[in-house]
């Protein structure tokens, strides 16, 4: 017999039974999620962008925020966060189709390759207010290493892709399709606690998030959440 | 392991009458303990959630041969290999042939419990291949040589002090200061090059997301990630009381396991890894190996403590625990301290072997009053002690004197002579209303003063207030 056979056995017998309903295992199963706002915190504001952007800075995720109209006013937020940080011009973007026609040189920032301990530029794919987090999901315009290696992560993401709750994340993500080899919820940059418990960034991953909020769907404060 | 042949006695004695350790625990703990309470009362609907991440447990616990299969069906369906393990040993021999078949001669790992609990560290190093644990704490404990202390900050035993130290002795180049950010530092510079140069990542699993055959890992440092995407493989040994219907129960159980554990209200990194890298994707691993691992969970869901299996190890129990912010985790002597690890250790190494475990405890009801899902550990706890009882593994002299107190409870007239006796010595001792040393009760004087009893005993006062009422009670 072998392990798995034997397993699944002792399992059946503990249980007392050797087939289920999968039908009432289901329902069951769907009941533990009902009413989900009384298992899960409320929002500090009726608007998913509005309390994303007060998560973000609030000392639990400690980034930094900029906000544009548009994608095109991407470049320049990025030579704002680098001319204030006093940072190298030098920026890797993670290879999206967006990045590529968008005007970098003319807002004085350079491209180059290396995304080991220098500065990258990325696009979340969706936003989620509860947490704060930043969601990408591995593909061939989406590596997972891109948001680990650099020393400081810039991140974009649009408006109307900011969702209220985790559950909201899991709704949009099964609508575009199925599973990615990695889903990453980002939420602030590399931290640890493993010497006494005190906080200290930049532990593996980036020292630094800095979130450009790209407001091209609508005013702030309207915005439908989890469309 | 810290000696096996000394005792859990002899170990919390060292620990105890070692100043330096109650510090180290103190400075982590007593955060812990503050930030969890913080984020608790900022998360109004906590007692709600807790109530329903019990249930999530239970309902999987109740239904785990459907989940085990339906998990396996969709693993293998998004290309995963899945292996079944029954015991620490079986684990540990397919991780290995997994590692010898990729070729393997630099493993990255990232903190997994039950990779300690089945002995993964040791069976890589027979094995002959390089290990290099990449969570923070753990990199100093593997570079110190020792074991975790704790699950979730396993280096908690140690002073910034202490790994100031061992990073000058090993680092190299050496870390500027001896300030924490300095040494965080340090840290990274001896591990990106590793990360980027190894053949197998390996890694634990916080949820099995049974209807995606998804595993989750959540981490502060990032670590999983840099350990699981550059190696062509990626191996997952995970014990299968980790499995959750869907990721929105994993939901569920994240708020709770997080706020529990650090006081955060999430972790900076929670990754879904569901398969190999797809094709056409940027990074990732081409092979990716799935052990269930066994080792005493069928067992406890036949014979208990089947809640024990609810546990989602955030290690709030032990933060709470008035025994390991004395003594701390080593002297427990097992992978998990603690109340948690007072009860799954009897089940992993025997109850014989364990037993003065259980008995490492105030029953003061902390541990179940923190715990995110409700295990009522102190019952457990009572539970082991009611069976090395029963299956005569107490020793002799606590048999004796239990024994002597039984009688004596069940002939009142003598046990009440004995007190009078007994307060009539003991006030032979005192000195400002504390006993300071007495004969017999060194264990207890050693380390804190007895309070001396009053001058009559309990019922000796209780029958000259009858007797003074008596009037008004007839």
């Amino acid at each position: 017999m072998t392990a798995r056979e034997e397993i699944l056995g002792d399992v059946g017998r503990a249980l007392g039974r050797t087939a289920w309903d999968k039908a009432s295992i289901a329902a069951e199963a769907r009941t533990l999620l009902e009413a989900p706002d009384a298992i899960r915190p409320s929002l500090p504001t009726p608007s998913a962008v509005e309390s994303f952007l007060q998560r973000v800075v609030g000392p639990k995720v400690g980034a930094t925020v900029d906000r544009v109209s548009s994608l095109a006013g991407l470049p320049g937020a990025v030579a704002r966060f680098l001319a204030e940080k006093k940072l190298d011009t030098k920026v890797a973007l993670q290879p999206t189709a967006s990045f590529t026609s968008l005007d970098w040189a003319r807002a004085g920032v350079m491209l180059h390759n290396e995304i080991n301990e220098g500065v990258v530029v990325g696009l979340a794919r969706w936003g989620i207010a509860e947490t704060g987090s930043l969601v990408f999901h591995s593909a061939a315009d989406t590596p997972i290493l891109f948001n680990f290696l650099p020393a400081v992560n810039i991140v974009a993401v649009h408006a109307h892709t900011i969702v209220p709750h985790m559950e909201d994340y899991a709704t949009a993500a099964c609508s575009v399709g199925s599973a990615p080899r990695n889903a990453c919820l980002i939420t602030g940059a590399s931290g640890t606690t493993d010497i006494e418990g005190s906080l200290v960034k930049g532990a593996h991953g980036p020292r630094d998030l800095h979130i450009v909020l790209v407001d091209d769907a609508a005013t702030a404060g309207s915005l439908e959440p989890g469309t | 392991m810290h000696a096996a042949s000394q005792s859990f006695m002899d170990r919390s004695k060292a620990a105890l009458s070692n100043p330096n350790l109650k510090v180290a625990i103190e400075r982590t703990a007593g955060t812990a303990e503050r930030k969890r309470s913080t984020a608790i009362a900022d998360f109004s609907e906590f007692a709600a959630t807790r109530e329903r991440g019990r249930r999530i447990k239970d309902h999987v616990i109740a239904n785990l041969d459907y989940y085990l299969k339906e998990f396996e069906r969709n693993a293998l369906a998004s290309g995963a290999k899945v292996y079944w393990a029954r015991t620490s040993d079986e684990a540990c021999r397919i991780a290995i042939d997994i590692c010898k078949r990729a070729g393997a001669k630099r493993v990255t790992r990232s903190k997994s419990m039950l990779g300690e609990e089945i002995g993964l560290p040791n069976a890589l190093l027979e094995a002959g291949i390089e290990r290099v644990e990449t969570d923070l704490a753990e990199h100093i404990i593997q570079l110190a040589g020792e074991t975790p202390s704790h699950i979730v900050w396993p280096a908690m035993h140690k002073t910034r002090e202490d790994v100031a130290a061992l990073f000058k002795a090993k680092h190299n180049p050496p870390p500027e200061s001896g300030d924490v950010a300095d040494l965080v530092r340090s840290a990274r510079r001896q591990l990106r090059e590793k990360f980027l140069s190894s053949d197998v990542g390996i890694s634990g699993a916080n949820f099995l997301i049974a209807d995606t055959g998804a595993l989750c890992t959540v981490t502060n440092e990032g670590n999983a990630e840099l350990t699981t995407t550059p190696p062509r493989t990626h191996i997952v040994t995970a014990g299968f009381e980790k499995l959750v219907p869907s990721i929105d129960h994993a939901f569920v159980l994240l708020r709770l396991l997080v706020r529990s554990a650090t006081g955060g209200d999430f972790t900076q990194y929670t990754t879904f890894h569901c398969g190999p890298k797809r094709k056409g994707d940027a990074d990732g691993p081409d092979d990716f190996h799935i052990v269930l691992v066994d080792n005493g969970r069928t067992r406890m869901l036949a014979n208990g403590p089947k809640e024990m299996l609810r546990c989602i190890r955030c290690g709030a129990c032990m933060n709470h625990c008035v025994v390991y912010r004395q003594i701390g985790g080593h002297a427990y002597g097992s992978t998990y301290p603690g109340p948690m690890g007072s009860v799954l250790t009897p089940v992993l190494d025997g109850l014989a072997q364990s037993r003065d475990l259980p008995h490492a405890c105030t029953l003061n009801g902390k541990c179940e009053e923190v715990c995110p899902v409700e295990i009522p550990l102190p019952s457990l706890l009572r539970g082991w002690r009611d069976r090395s009882w029963r299956e005569g593994l107490e020793p002799r002299l606590m048999r004796a004197g239990i024994g002597g107190w039984a009688f004596l409870a069940r002939h009142p007239a003598l046990y009440h002579l004995g007190t009078i006796f007994a307060v009539k010595w003991m006030r032979l001792f005192r000195k400002g209303g504390w006993i300071r040393s007495m004969p017999f009760a060194g264990g207890w004087t050693e380390y804190r003063n007895f309070p001396a009893p009053a001058r009559t005993t309990f019922m000796q006062a209780y029958k000259a207030h009858r007797s003074e009422n008596s009037d008004d009670c007839a």
